[in-house]
């Protein structure tokens, strides 16, 4: 790289940027929190806004002066600013509520930034056999010579028939752990990677789709070379070779075959004892590149719409006509701006016909007065008893407490079901509450909120009552004491 | 109503109703719309005798009535607008030439559906624009009183957030055309011309 072009890259790379910007820790943190360790796509305005605003409200916590003194919305509006280009700022279709989505300059800086970071080990035998099968993979495929190609079918097959030869022979050569451990990191490497560079792919797709856009735009010929210049080029975000890339990357994901395979494979090398520590996100990465892709798939499947929209040769003419007249409007207005006696008016059409349903209103309804009587009631005495209201019914625990215990003393637990059927419920619901309130040092009450129980029974009005409640069982102490 | 309507018939009620109460969107209306998609014929000759047309923008995704144009021929009995014109004072006319300039680069520049301008990027757009003399309060007071009368026109919609954002509603690109716009440019050049003509410069009464 030359001088002028990380000169170049110092004054314009967003990410380059971020990683000079004083607060960088704070929101490279921040940000890989929220986008990059769960996979998140577009997060609303309110939500990222609070979470930021938990995350400040931690770090200034740690230090007497606080080191980050404005509020979440401003940092997220500076974030999201073009010349900033750290977020995307948007409304997604169908919502009124602000999103963000973190850019590829954050993913970019974050992936320099734990670079920096030691590697307990490095393995290199891992990618140079990679190199090697990327190599070949390229002449092999490249090769049109039927010759050649069988020659290297043969080679491989002899290689494979001695491998067999070996493994009938008992020699069976077990990859050791240290290479075991180096292909395991080159995988959570490559798998982790492929899923932030979806963000730049997506990205990528975006800038084709601009400079398309710009092309139209600025077009001076004629409208049969536009058509032309525009038919040859409507599928370019396909045709690139990031789109066929993708697209290629996307159909290998969608083929269940496939996908059970990587599955199987994944997980038999997790098992692998010399995989000490695996990375729990790797188990499920093909679902977060599936949710990735996807994601990425809808951005260009937006794009070519709205690009169809806009390459609409009607609607192409009619804005550069608008934008001509705009540019003499703009003129005229400005030297019109210091007059206030300009009486222009001028008339558009309303968007909807005027219509008025005056059958539709409610009639007038006479509404009846309610006499206000503002003049204080006062308290009534303090010597009135107010338990009567309390104690409309009474459910005494004592026989029920009595009951449990009884029931304890044959077994070591007891399901509240149970005890109901054996006893059945006299005073309803403020029994079946009672038994719930129990407690004794003879046993102990376990609410098991997975499972439910149904208890029924007849109240003093003879209609059946079902209540539904976690599962309940008492156990003995002395079983308390033993586990 | 669920997500997803039910497939039922056509029916030509819900698509001239909906029109009537004001403009269909693809997005807001999904029933209303599809209704409306089936039924065009029918809906095009059933408004017609109420002197109406109906402008279907597929591609945009909206749909809305116009006044039948006169054929101008006399034959025909004319028939009372349904539609009233609205009159537009001269800075709601140069606010909505400017949003229509804002739409047009938008679409130039990004993918994105949507254009939302803040209440304080609209003011940034038109104070240019606006009479000089006034003191500032009084120029954003204007200007505020436009957007609520862009509101109300169906040209702006708020989107109910602090800063008083609102979404340039694409139905506006149908209103403010090429025609419009060149009306109003050829007003504004006769008044810049009377004004810049030194007779007429100084001595209007």
């Amino acid at each position: 790289m030359e001088f002028d072009d990380l000169e170049a890259l110092h004054r314009n790379s967003a990410a380059w940027r971020l990683l000079r910007a004083d607060n960088a820790p704070m929101i490279l943190s921040f940000l890989a929190s929220v986008f990059l360790d769960t996979n998140t796509g577009a997060v609303a305005a309110p939500e990222i806004t609070g979470r930021l605003d938990d995350t400040l409200a931690v770090l200034n916590e740690r230090h007497p002066v606080a080191r980050y003194p404005r509020t979440a919305k401003e940092y997220l509006d500076e974030w999201s600013k073009p010349e900033v280009g750290w977020l995307r700022r948007y409304y997604p279709p169908g919502s009124d509520v602000v999103h963000f989505d973190a850019t590829p300059a954050v993913v970019k800086a974050l992936g320099w930034a734990s670079s920096l970071v030691a590697q307990p080990f490095v393995g290199t035998e891992s990618r140079l056999y990679i190199a090697v099968d990327l190599l070949r993979q390229m002449a092999f495929g490249a090769e049109e010579d039927a010759e050649a190609r069988l020659g290297e079918l043969y080679r491989r097959r002899s290689e494979i028939d001695a491998e067999i030869a070996r493994v009938q022979s008992g020699d069976i050569a077990v990859m050791d752990p240290a290479a075991q451990r180096d292909r395991y990191q080159q995988f959570s490497t490559t798998a982790r990677g492929l899923l932030v560079d979806f963000r730049e792919v997506e990205a990528n797709f975006r800038a084709l789709d601009r400079q398309l856009r710009e092309r139209v735009a600025l077009w001076d010929g004629s409208k049969g070379a536009l058509l032309d210049e525009v038919l040859g080029d409507r599928s370019s975000i396909a045709d690139s070779d990031e789109g066929r890339s993708f697209h290629a990357f996307y159909d290998f994901l969608l083929s269940e075959r496939r996908q059970r395979e990587f599955a199987e494979l994944l997980a038999a090398v997790q098992a692998l004892p010399a995989i000490a520590e695996t990375d729990p996100r790797m188990r499920r990465v093909h679902y977060d590149w599936l949710d990735a892709a996807a994601r990425t798939q809808a951005t260009v499947r937006q794009l070519s719409e709205q690009l169809r929209r806009f390459l609409d040769d009607q609607v192409w003419l009619e804005n550069r006509r608008v934008m001509d007249i705009l540019r003499s409007i703009e003129t005229h207005a400005l030297r019109l701006r210091g007059r206030s006696d300009v009486d222009i008016v001028t008339a558009i059409d309303g968007v909807v016909p005027a219509i008025a349903l005056p059958m539709e209103r409610p009639l007038y309804r006479l509404r009846a007065k309610a006499a206000l009587d503002s003049t204080p009631t006062g308290t009534g005495g303090a010597d009135v008893d107010v338990s009567a209201l309390f104690e409309q019914v009474y459910v005494d625990p004592a026989p029920l407490r009595e009951h449990v215990v009884r029931a304890l003393a044959r077994r070591s637990q007891v399901m509240l079901g149970d005890l109901l059927a054996e006893r059945p419920v006299e005073r309803g619901l403020a029994e079946l509450v009672a038994y719930l309130s129990l407690h004794g040092p003879e046993f102990e009450i376990v609410f098991d909120e997975a499972y439910q129980e149904h208890v029924e029974w007849v109240d003093e009005g003879g209609v059946r009552r079902l209540a539904t409640l976690p599962r309940v069982t008492f156990l003995r102490s002395a079983e308390l004491a033993a586990r | 109503m669920s997500a997803r309507p039910h497939e039922t018939a056509p029916d030509l009620s819900v698509a001239v109703t909906q029109l009537m109460k004001g403009v269909v969107y693809r997005d807001t209306h999904e029933v209303a719309w599809r209704h409306l998609l089936a039924l065009q014929p029918q809906v095009r000759d059933h408004v017609a005798v109420v002197g109406l047309q109906v402008v279907v923008d597929d591609a945009e995704g909206y749909a809305f009535l116009r006044s039948r144009p006169d054929s101008g021929d006399g034959d025909e009995p004319a028939i009372p607008r349904l539609i009233a014109r609205r009159q537009l004072s001269l800075h709601l006319s140069i606010l909505l030439a400017l949003l229509r300039k804002r739409l047009a680069e938008f679409d130039a520049r990004a993918a994105d559906t949507r254009l939302v301008l803040t209440r304080a990027q609209i003011i940034d757009t038109v104070t240019v624009f606006m009479s000089n003399t006034k003191s500032d309060a009084r120029v954003v007071d204007q200007i505020d009183a436009n957007i609520a009368k862009a509101v109300d026109l169906g040209f702006l919609r708020r989107m109910g957030d602090a800063e008083g954002s609102v979404e340039v509603r694409r139905i506006l690109k149908a209103f403010v055309d090429a025609q419009w716009l060149s009306d109003f440019d050829a007003r504004l050049a006769a008044y810049a011309q009377e004004f810049a003509d030194p007779d007429g410069g100084g001595g209007n009464e």
